[in-house]
């Protein structure tokens, strides 16, 4: 089998894609568990003109730093091209790949969160 | 962490990964979970460097590999190993603002809503990315493929009759091969010519040492015959010939292209060869220890007597072919070909082992120059499968399994 991997966007102008990383997990209310979409994770914020960063999470505060990756990380989406003559074989439809972004830096929260105020706290984790 | 204060928000011209990297000074931008966030499993992060970027990009590069076999990543050169590195961390994927661009009907509905530049939303959070190593093609199955059907000497007889009958079981087209074969373009083409293969009715074929065998000493007879140099092969005289002995005109080609070399010349008029007096007298040794092991005298008589006249055979050609062992008084002769061992390191030294327990340098050397491992140097492939031992200061290192 052969996959071809392809950019459709044209390699000069594959789009820069961003990664926010944190340590863990963020946990959500059981009630949101379920519906994700469109609930906001948290404020980030770069104080500065240094490349430092903030990442409030509910009462919690991560900072962090923007880094630049060592390698380039490509976003693939898998692409499956649908084969019209199906009768023919019973083989796997056509798959490709195509990159549809790239990513050179991320903003990276190596800490631990901090407890902004002192009131009564989610669980942290 | 709990995120504590609850947004839905609106994404209608919300902003995207460039916010997030082009973030001001003194300001600030909501991440948020995207309207299409999800596992999103057909999204997939490969690390790839930077030397690598525009193969990838300008659509040089594919994965190969069955689906029993771990995929590779195949350069137009080099084949690489492609493995997934999980992360225990959070990471948040964002893709710049025109790409996955929410509908317009994921609409406002809560307490705080964010100025719509100042969004940014995360379509998945990234369990991983796949990372690429620099491997080995995986050649043995080239070998293993190209052997199900050999050409042999029938075929040329059948083919005549039944020229559409012919089974197709065990044949290989180029394209079959890159489907079945986890190699790169480069590496593909290198793997058939060390297996002298033949492109034979657009099939890639080995051909049986017999016919191959015949061939040769009817082009070394017609060369006597028709006063021939063997340092000057003509190659439209020498393709007539054969073929009107009746051997194709492809493997009168293949013929000159195995046991010779293409002169540089004149393109006008017709190629001229020389046949490599190394792959002719290693083709009679072959021929004479097939039927197994001589005693080195007869061995040698009989070999230097198939030798055709204008070629000069010494023993040492057959380094990587034979090995001579003593028997009492005696010394015998008998095939062991490097080309008939595995590719893989680990495979190619155990057989080694199992051959001799001890290996002086100058017999190990021929089978084991031609291993190559990415990123592995010789000194450290022998550290890697042998143990060294030196007797006294002055003697010759002897090599032991591992
Ligand atoms: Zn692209």
């Amino acid at each position: 089998m052969q996959i071809q991997v392809k950019c459709s966007c044209g390699a000069e102008s594959c789009p820069e894609w961003a990664i926010v990383e944190l340590q863990g997990a963020v946990e959500v209310q059981p009630s949101f568990q379920d519906r994700l979409q469109n609930l906001v994770i948290g404020e980030l914020c770069r104080p500065s003109s240094q490349e430092n960063y903030t990442f409030t999470v509910g009462y919690h505060e991560l900072t962090g730093s923007k880094v630049t990756l060592k390698k380039p990380l490509l976003v693939l989406k898998k692409l499956k091209s649908m084969d019209l003559d199906q009768g023919s074989e019973n083989g796997p439809a056509e798959v490709e790949l195509d990159v549809i972004g790239i990513i050179r830096h991320k903003i990276l929260f190596k800490t631990r969160p901090r407890a902004l105020i002192s009131k009564p706290q989610p669980t942290v984790k | 962490m709990a995120t504590d204060e609850f947004i839905i928000w609106s994404f209608m011209g919300c902003s995207g990964a460039e916010a997030v990297l082009n973030l001001q000074p003194d300001s600030l931008i909501a991440i948020a979970y995207h309207p299409h966030f999800g596992s999103h499993d057909d999204l997939m992060l490969l690390e790839v460097d930077e030397k690598l970027l525009p193969d990838v990009l300008q659509q040089r590069v594919t994965l190969r590999g069955q689906p029993d076999e771990g995929a590779v990543l195949c350069t137009r050169s080099k084949t690489y190993a492609i493995k997934f590195v999980g992360t225990s961390n959070s990471s948040f994927l964002i893709p710049p603002s025109d790409q996955f661009a929410p509908s317009q009907n994921s609409l406002v509905c809560d307490s705080k809503v964010y100025d719509l530049q100042q969004l940014a939303p995360v379509i998945k959070v990234a369990p991983g990315n796949m990372e690429l190593n620099e491997v080995s093609p995986r050649l043995d199955k080239l070998k293993l493929l190209l052997s199900e059907n050999p050409y042999r000497t029938e075929e040329v007889l059948e083919m005549d009759d039944w020229d559409m009958g012919k089974s197709k079981t065990g044949l290989y087209t180029w394209d079959d091969l890159v489907e079945r074969v986890q190699a790169s373009n480069d590496e593909l083409r290198a793997g058939l010519r060390a297996l002298s293969a033949v492109e034979i009715d657009g099939y890639w074929r080995i051909v049986e040492e017999k016919y191959m065998d015949m061939i040769l000493r009817m082009l070394l007879h017609n060369s006597v015959l028709n006063d021939w140099s063997l340092h000057a092969l003509n190659e439209d005289e020498v393709v007539r010939v054969l073929a009107s002995d009746g051997f194709p005109q492809k493997l009168a080609l293949h013929c000159l292209d195995v046991y010779g070399s293409k002169m540089d010349g004149d393109v006008c008029t017709s190629y001229v060869w020389k046949l490599d007096g190394r792959k002719v007298c290693v083709h009679f040794g072959r021929e004479i220890l097939r039927e197994g092991k001589r005693k080195m005298e007869n061995f040698m008589v009989e070999w230097l007597k198939k030798i055709p006249d204008g070629i000069q055979a010494s023993f040492d050609m057959l380094e990587g072919e034979v090995l001579t062992e003593k028997l009492g008084v005696e010394t015998w002769v008998r095939a062991f070909s490097v080309s008939s061992l595995p590719l893989t390191p680990a495979e190619r030294f155990s057989i080694l082992f199992r051959e001799r327990p001890k290996w002086e340098w100058k017999d190990l050397h021929p089978y084991i120059r031609d291993l190559k491992v990415p990123g592995l140097s010789s000194e450290a492939l022998l550290l890697k499968y042998t143990r060294r031992t030196q007797p006294s200061l002055d003697a010759e290192p002897v090599f032991s399994a591992r």
